[in-house]
C-alpha cells in the first residue's frame, strides 16, 4: 500500500510539469460542453422512455406476477392441507366407530352362540335322559313278562310231570294244590338255578 | 465554426491555465493522432471529435477516425455545437447496449416464465438486478407511492453502469468522466426531485424553499426566514452538484491512475521495476471495475433518497 501510494505520488510529480505546460486541453476537462449536454439530455430521456416501456415495466410485471401466483400456490396449498387434515380426523372418526360397532356385534355373536349352544346342550340332556327312561320301563315290562311266561310254563311242566304221576294215584286237585304251595315257596333265582 | 471556436475560447478563458494561452491554436481543428507523444492521459480522459477505432492487421491499421462536424444549431442568440464527439459515441453505445441488455432481458425473462414459471440464465441475473436497485434500492427511500419514480432510478443506474464500464474496455472511453455528461445527469436529477416535491407537497412544496416556520413567534419568524431561506436553497443545490462532482472525479481520477501507473511502466524503462507498476496498474483496474458499479449505484441511491426526502416533507 506504501509503495502504491509512494508511485502515485511519483507520477504525480511527474505529470505536474507536463500539466503546467499543456494549457488548451487540461483546462477543458472542467469547462462544460453544451452540445455534449444536449447529446446527454436527448440520449438519457429517450433512453429512460424506452426502458421504462419495454424492460422494466414487462420485468416488473413479470414478477410481480410471478409472486401472486406464489401466493396463490402458497395459499391453495394451505387449503388442501386444511381439508386433508379434516378428512382425516372424519375418516378417523368413522374408523373408531365402525371398531366399536364391529366389537360389539361381536360380543353379540358370542351370547347369541353361548345361549344357543346351552339350549342344545340342555335338549340334549332331556331327550336323553327320556330315552333311558323308556328303555328303562321296557326292561321292566319285559322282564315281568318273561317272568310269568316262564312261571307257567314252570306251571305247565310241573302240572305235566305230576298229572303223569297222580294218573296213578292220586287226586287230581289235592294235588295240585300241594305244587302250587311249592312253587310259591321256589324263587324265580331258584328255578333258574335248580334247572 | 469561428463561433463555435470563439466559445470555447471564452471558455478556456474562464479556466485558470487556458488564460495564459489565447484561442488561436484551439481554433485549428488538431488532426486526429496529432497530439502530443509524451502526454498519453490527456486524449484518453478528454472529449474529441477523434474516435478510436479497433483495426485488423494487414487490412484495417488501428487508427482514429475524425467524426464529422456539423454546423452549430441557433436557438435564439445562441449557438450549439451538436457535432457528435467521442463521449457522444459512447452514450449512444452505452443507451444502445442499455436497450439490447435490459429489452433482450425482458423478452427472455417473458419467454422463461411461460415455460417454466422463472427467468433462467442471464435474463435471471438481470432480473435479479433490476429487483435489487428497484426492490432494495429505489422503493425503500422513494417513501409510499413512490413506484412510478423506480423506472428512472434503475434508467439512471444502467446507463451510468455501462457507460462507466465503457471506459474500462480498450478503444473505449468514459463519458461518466466528462463534467457535462455527469451535470446533465445531475440536473435531470435535480429537475425531478423538484417536480416529485411539487406533485407530492402542492403548494406546500414551497416550504422547502422559504423557510416559514408556524411554531416560531413572529419576530424570530422574520429573521430566520432571512437566514434560512439562502440555506435552504443552497442545500437544494449542492445535492445534484455533489452527484456531478463525485462520478465525474471518480471516474476521471481512476482512469488518471491507471493511466499513469501504464506511464510508469514506460518511463522506468526496465522490464524488472516496470513489472510493479504493471501490477499496480491491474489492481487499480480491479478497483475500478468495482468503482464502475459502485458509483452507478451511489448515484442511483442518492437519486432515491433525494426524491424520497422531498416527497416526505409533507409529512
Amino acid at each position: 500500500m506504501r509503495t502504491l501510494l509512494r508511485s502515485l505520488a511519483l507520477s504525480v510529480l511527474l505529470a505536474a510539469p507536463a500539466l503546467a505546460q499543456e494549457e488548451a486541453p487540461k483546462a477543458d476537462l472542467l469547462s462544460p460542453s453544451y452540445g455534449l449536454m444536449a447529446w446527454t439530455l436527448i440520449i438519457f430521456v429517450v433512453l429512460a422512455i424506452i426502458l421504462s416501456r419495454f424492460a422494466f415495466g414487462p420485468i416488473t410485471a413479470a414478477v410481480r406476477a410471478r409472486e401472486k401466483a406464489l401466493e396463490e400456490a402458497i395459499a391453495a396449498a394451505k387449503r388442501d392441507r386444511e381439508e386433508a387434515a379434516r378428512l382425516l380426523d372424519q375418516h378417523r372418526a368413522a374408523l373408531d366407530a365402525s371398531r366399536g360397532e364391529a366389537q360389539k356385534l361381536i360380543a353379540d355373536a358370542r351370547v347369541a352362540a353361548e345361549r344357543v349352544r346351552s339350549e342344545l346342550v340342555e335338549q340334549a340332556h332331556a331327550e336323553q335322559a327320556t330315552v333311558l327312561d323308556r328303555a328303562r320301563q321296557e326292561i321292566e315290562s319285559e322282564k315281568s313278562r318273561a317272568i310269568a311266561q316262564l312261571r307257567r310254563e314252570a306251571v305247565d311242566l310241573a302240572i305235566a310231570g305230576a298229572g303223569k304221576v297222580i294218573d296213578r294215584n292220586l287226586d287230581q286237585a289235592a294235588n295240585r294244590q300241594l305244587v302250587e304251595s311249592f312253587l310259591a315257596s321256589v324263587t324265580p333265582a331258584a328255578v333258574s338255578s335248580s334247572r | 465554426m469561428k463561433t463555435g471556436s470563439l466559445v470555447f475560447a471564452l471558455l478556456l478563458a474562464a479556466a485558470p491555465l487556458g488564460a495564459q494561452e489565447p484561442a488561436p491554436h484551439a481554433a485549428t481543428h488538431e488532426a486526429c493522432g496529432a497530439h502530443d507523444p509524451g502526454d498519453i492521459i490527456t486524449p484518453h480522459i478528454t472529449d474529441s471529435h477523434c474516435l478510436e477505432v479497433p483495426g485488423f492487421p494487414k487490412i484495417w491499421e488501428p487508427r482514429e477516425v475524425e467524426l464529422p462536424r456539423w454546423a452549430p444549431i441557433h436557438i435564439g442568440s445562441h449557438e450549439l455545437d451538436m457535432s457528435p464527439t467521442k463521449h457522444v459515441v459512447m452514450l449512444l453505445v452505452a443507451a444502445t447496449l442499455a436497450c439490447l441488455i435490459l429489452i433482450g432481458a425482458a423478452r427472455a425473462q417473458a419467454r422463461h416464465t411461460d415455460e417454466s414459471g422463472h427467468a433462467k440464465g442471464f435474463a435471471g441475473g438481470i432480473e435479479s438486478m433490476v429487483l435489487f436497485i428497484r426492490q432494495e434500492v429505489a422503493l425503500p427511500n422513494l417513501g409510499h407511492h413512490g413506484e412510478g419514480y423506480a423506472p428512472f432510478i434503475l434508467s439512471l443506474f444502467f446507463f451510468i453502469l455501462l457507460a462507466n464500464l465503457l471506459g474500462l474496455i480498450p478503444y473505449g472511453s468514459t463519458a461518466t468522466g466528462n463534467i457535462s455528461v455527469t451535470a446533465t445527469l445531475a440536473i435531470i436529477t435535480f429537475v425531478v426531485v423538484e417536480l416529485a416535491g411539487i406533485r407530492a407537497q402542492g403548494i406546500g412544496y414551497l416550504n422547502t424553499i422559504f423557510y416559514w416556520n408556524k411554531d416560531l413567534p413572529m419576530w424570530m419568524r422574520i429573521p430566520m426566514f432571512v437566514l434560512m431561506t439562502p440555506i435552504e436553497i443552497v442545500g437544494k443545490l449542492t445535492k445534484p452538484f455533489a452527484l456531478m462532482i463525485r462520478l465525474f472525479a471518480n471516474m476521471t481520477a481512476g482512469h488518471i491512475v491507471v493511466l499513469a501507473l501504464i506511464g510508469l511502466i514506460f518511463a522506468f524503462k526496465s522490464y524488472l521495476i516496470g513489472t510493479a507498476p504493471l501490477f499496480m496498474a491491474v489492481a487499480i483496474m480491479m478497483l475500478e471495475l468495482f468503482v464502475a458499479f459502485l458509483q452507478a449505484f451511489i448515484f442511483a441511491l442518492l437519486s432515491s433518497v433525494f426524491i424520497g426526502l422531498i416527497r416526505e416533507g409533507a409529512h
